[in-house]
């Protein structure tokens, strides 16, 4: 009786366990958001967000991450480090050839990190600025020597950050304008067809791929729909089946969520780590002392941000370091980012400070530029007057395009207060340091250190956390580094964004990685 | 001289009077679209995140935006005498090949809005006046004002969501199902069925300004003496409406249509934006974001000679309408 017992139990799981693992089905066609056009499709050149959702189906990595963060092989076979960490080897996967035949070896790595990635990557110089050569001992083993250990570089081979590009293609061209910019060719699982500017790229499905029986999809077409509620009533008629990064705003994503067929989520942003903040001109204007910019950050109604303007989607600042970086140790919180706002603390600290309000009980006034992205911004920017204003600093807002406003903070430094949100990325070293370090202070680049803020003793320790290979003393860096920041804030951190995904339920298995839209889309499949 | 020589003549001289004005356009736009700040490298390095000043200042050489702006203008000028609109950098393709590529989806929504508006327009505007102060007229002449002072973006938006999310007839936006890759007569059809809803909301903006062009025409010529002399003649009314009238109400409403071709190359940036249609004001409206400036003075360059071409022929078409205009 017993052992019938059992037999039925067991029968019962299988049964069930075979239910909850539906099969995968191959064909389809997933047609998904890409917004805005992309300039390009040359991921080796530009980290533009557009690009990063299509490139990385084309091109591989040699590592992706998994929703924990972490590392999955793809064109790396295995990696060893030393043991003094200066010396990387990747086994390569035989066996993989580029879209148009060609094998892919370890030249192509070696080409790829050496003269393209380092050279003209937005973000490569920084990532491999330690690779001091790579040696090829044979087609499928490349050793990457450094000059000192670069920890971090490790989480950056993902296909969106480090794309392998083909060596044959390239190599003898002039790398930022040879062809292979708008007609991909990679080993990825799908294979670059047309681009019609304006309405479509295609990718067919790559019939050689090295994962055999992938991809399940036999094209992908990323669509451009420039006016944002026209992508919702598309994703709402099922003519489209994905959107990230915001494809779908907020708004409308909240009522979308409500229907059976539509779903929403916030993974596979753990690798980008946006964060939304205020930069402040440290040289000249309203805000050079350091005291007025903590009032800001204390003057601050951070969950009023995200619950009102964001609709939910956010979580407050607590330090200069996103809190995803807690995965790693390195995040601690600091005072100085209360998640509700200290009006009366804010007004305390400017008392302190000795400035006095006027008969119109105004302190300063400035110029609040806000990043030109969208209306959240803005409505972000006259949350921000009010909240100023009861402070007793008076705001003006300005919202130019986005030419005019990149060479406003980053050539001209004529600012005094700017919105604005940085890409943390995987690591504070490839996404943090430029905004602090003095070494970052680069008239004419963007995206790096406007405020011109200048610390010897923190350019000490951003120096030693890059290249420190322990996990307990690069945590005990990073408090420090927090620590200063949070008294200095030379940039106030607002709240960490949780950029949406919106998706038509009908497609499966497109979240399995930590690049979410980056990713490759080869386990991808649609359940008719 | 026969008629048609002197048309031609005519044709051939206003021509000849076109090219300084195009110059001066180009030259105009140049300068203008140089004030704004900002350069394309901006943009493009701004998107990609993060670029050195070497890689921006290198990019500037390669794209020839280091030289003088006078320099700048001499070398697009030697171009476009050539027949050379250059190179758009952004897209990394010439920009004779973005226009064109991007000139026909223009066309067909233009020609299909222009035959829809101006037919419907003047047989509302017909009616309107025929049936003056009746019932039919305040019809056409609230709807007229109603789809006039609407908004585009709004009506469009209403289209999607009444006649694609709600009742499934069309689809959203686009020009093709992309799913789909169609091919030959299944294309066409394919195209014909994207194209209803961008049509229909564009022309009831130009139906509206036609319909009470057309009403307001009628009215004033009904009033002038050679109707008096046709009706004393024992003319029947149906006969002065459609042969006398209608004729010459015509003649402002050809006139506006002629002004406003030009415009709806750019005018259509909103129904564009809406329905994703992939055509030139979308076009012109990004590259101006990405200071893409030679994309943007090729499409201007095309719309000015759009302009001089469709006047020219504006004009030709009054001599046939009104045999009393003639061409001098």
């Amino acid at each position: 009786m017993k052992t019938l017992l059992k037999s039925c139990v067991l029968a019962i799981s299988l049964l069930l366990g075979a239910i909850s693992a539906q099969a995968q089905k191959s064909g389809g066609t997933l047609v998904f958001l890409v917004q805005p056009e992309p300039p390009s499709l040359a991921a080796y050149v530009s980290t533009s967000g557009p690009i990063g959702l299509v490139a990385p189906k084309v091109y591989e990595g040699l590592f992706d991450y998994d929703n924990d963060g972490k590392i999955v092989h793809v064109l790396a076979e295995s990696h060893a480090v030393s043991a003094d960490g200066k010396t990387v080897t990747f086994n390569l996967r035989k066996g993989v050839t580029w879209h148009d035949g060609k094998p892919f070896t370890s030249a192509d790595v070696q080409f790829a990190i050496m003269n393209v990635l380092s050279k003209v990557h937005p973000r490569g110089p920084n990532t491999f600025s330690e690779v001091e050569s790579i040696d090829t001992p044979d087609a499928h083993t490349a050793v990457l020597n450094l000059k000192k250990p670069a920890p971090y570089m490790l989480r950056a081979l993902s296909a969106y950050e480090s794309p392998m590009v083909p060596k044959h293609l390239l190599e003898g061209t002039d790398i930022k304008s040879a062809k292979l910019g708008n007609k991909p060719v990679g080993t990825g699982p799908f294979k670059f067809v047309e681009w019609k500017k304006g309405q479509y790229i295609r990718l067919d499905k790559n019939e050689n791929y090295w994962r055999k029986g992938l991809p399940y999809l036999d094209k992908i077409v990323g669509r451009f729909i420039p006016d944002a509620s026209t992508r919702t009533a598309a994703m709402e008629n099922g003519e489209v089946l994905y959107g990230a990064y915001g494809a779908i705003p907020n708004i409308d994503a909240v009522r979308l969520k409500k229907r059976d067929d539509i779903s929403v989520t916030t993974d596979g942003y753990s690798m980008i780590n946006p964060m939304a903040l205020i930069e402040f001109n440290t040289k000249k204007g309203a805000f050079v002392d350091a005291a007025v910019r903590k009032a800001i950050s204390l003057a601050i109604n951070r969950e009023f941000l995200i619950k009102n303007i964001w609709f939910g989607y956010g979580k407050p600042a607590t330090s200069a370091l996103t809190s995803n970086f807690s995965a790693t140790g390195l995040h601690a919180a600091m005072p100085n980012f209360p998640a509700k706002g200290d009006t009366a603390a804010a007004n305390a600290v400017l008392d302190a400070a000795g400035f006095k309000r006027n008969s119109d009980g105004v302190r300063m006034t400035a110029v609040l530029d806000l990043i030109p992205y969208g209306e959240d911004w803005r409505r972000a920017g006259e949350y921000l007057k009010q909240a100023m204003g009861d402070i007793g600093i008076k705001l003006d807002l300005r919202y130019e395009d986005v030419p005019t406003w990149l060479r406003r903070i980053y050539h001209k430094y004529d600012f005094a207060m700017n919105v604005n949100y940085f890409y943390q990325l995987p690591d504070p070293v490839l996404g943090v340091h430029r905004h602090y370090g003095t070494n970052m202070i680069r008239k004419g680049t963007h995206f790096v250190n406007s405020s011109r803020y200048s610390n010897a003793a923190l350019d000490k320790l951003l120096a030693a956390g890059m290249i420190e290979p322990d996990a307990t003393k690069r945590s005990a860096i990073y408090k420090d580094v927090q620590k200063i920041l949070a008294e200095d804030m030379p940039v106030v951190n607002l709240f960490e964004l949780q950029f949406l995904t919106v998706y038509n339920t009908k497609l499966k298995g497109a979240y399995g990685s930590a690049l979410g839209a980056y990713g490759s889309f080869a386990e991808a499949w649609i359940d008719d | 001289m026969s008629k048609s020589g002197k048309v031609f003549w005519h044709i051939l001289r206003r021509l000849s009077q076109g090219v300084p004005i195009i110059l001066a356009i180009v030259v105009l736009n140049f300068f203008l679209l140089n004030l704004a700040e900002g350069d394309a490298v901006d943009v493009l390095a701004g998107e990609a995140g993060s670029a050195t000043p070497e890689y921006m200042a290198e990019l500037r050489a390669k794209f020839g935006l280091d030289k003088p702006l006078p320099v700048q203008l001499l070398v697009y000028l030697k171009n476009v005498a050539s027949l050379d609109l250059g190179y758009s950098f952004r897209h990394d393709m010439a920009v004779s090949e973005l226009i064109i590529d991007r000139f026909w989806p223009t066309l067909l929504l233009m020609v299909t809005t222009i035959i829809i508006a101006i037919g419907f327009g003047i047989f509302l505007g017909l009616m309107a006046a025929v049936g003056l102060n009746t019932w039919k007229d305040s019809v056409i002449s609230v709807f007229a004002l109603i789809t006039y002072a609407t908004p585009l973006f709004w009506v469009g938006l209403m289209m999607i969501v009444v006649f694609s999310i709600h009742l499934g007839w069309f689809p959203t936006s686009g020009m093709e199902t992309v799913a789909a890759f169609y091919e030959g007569w299944d294309r066409v059809v394919d195209i014909a069925h994207h194209l209803v809803l961008p049509t229909i909301t564009l022309s009831l903006f130009y139906l509206a300004l036609y319909t009470r062009m057309m009403r307001a025409s009628m009215l004033e010529q009904y009033g002038q003496d050679y109707v008096v002399t046709a009706r004393a003649k024992g003319l029947t009314e149906r006969r002065i409406t459609f042969v006398h009238v209608l004729r010459n109400a015509l003649l402002p409403v050809v006139t506006m249509a002629g002004v406003q071709v030009g415009a709806m190359i750019g005018g259509s940036v909103i129904v564009e934006s809406v329905f994703a249609w992939p055509g030139l004001g979308m076009l012109a409206f990004e590259s101006l974001f990405a200071r893409d400036l030679n994309l943007l003075l090729g499409i201007f360059l095309l719309s000015s000679v759009l302009v001089v071409v469709v006047n020219l022929t504006v004009d030709v078409i009054y001599s046939f309408l009104d045999p009393r205009i003639e061409v001098s």
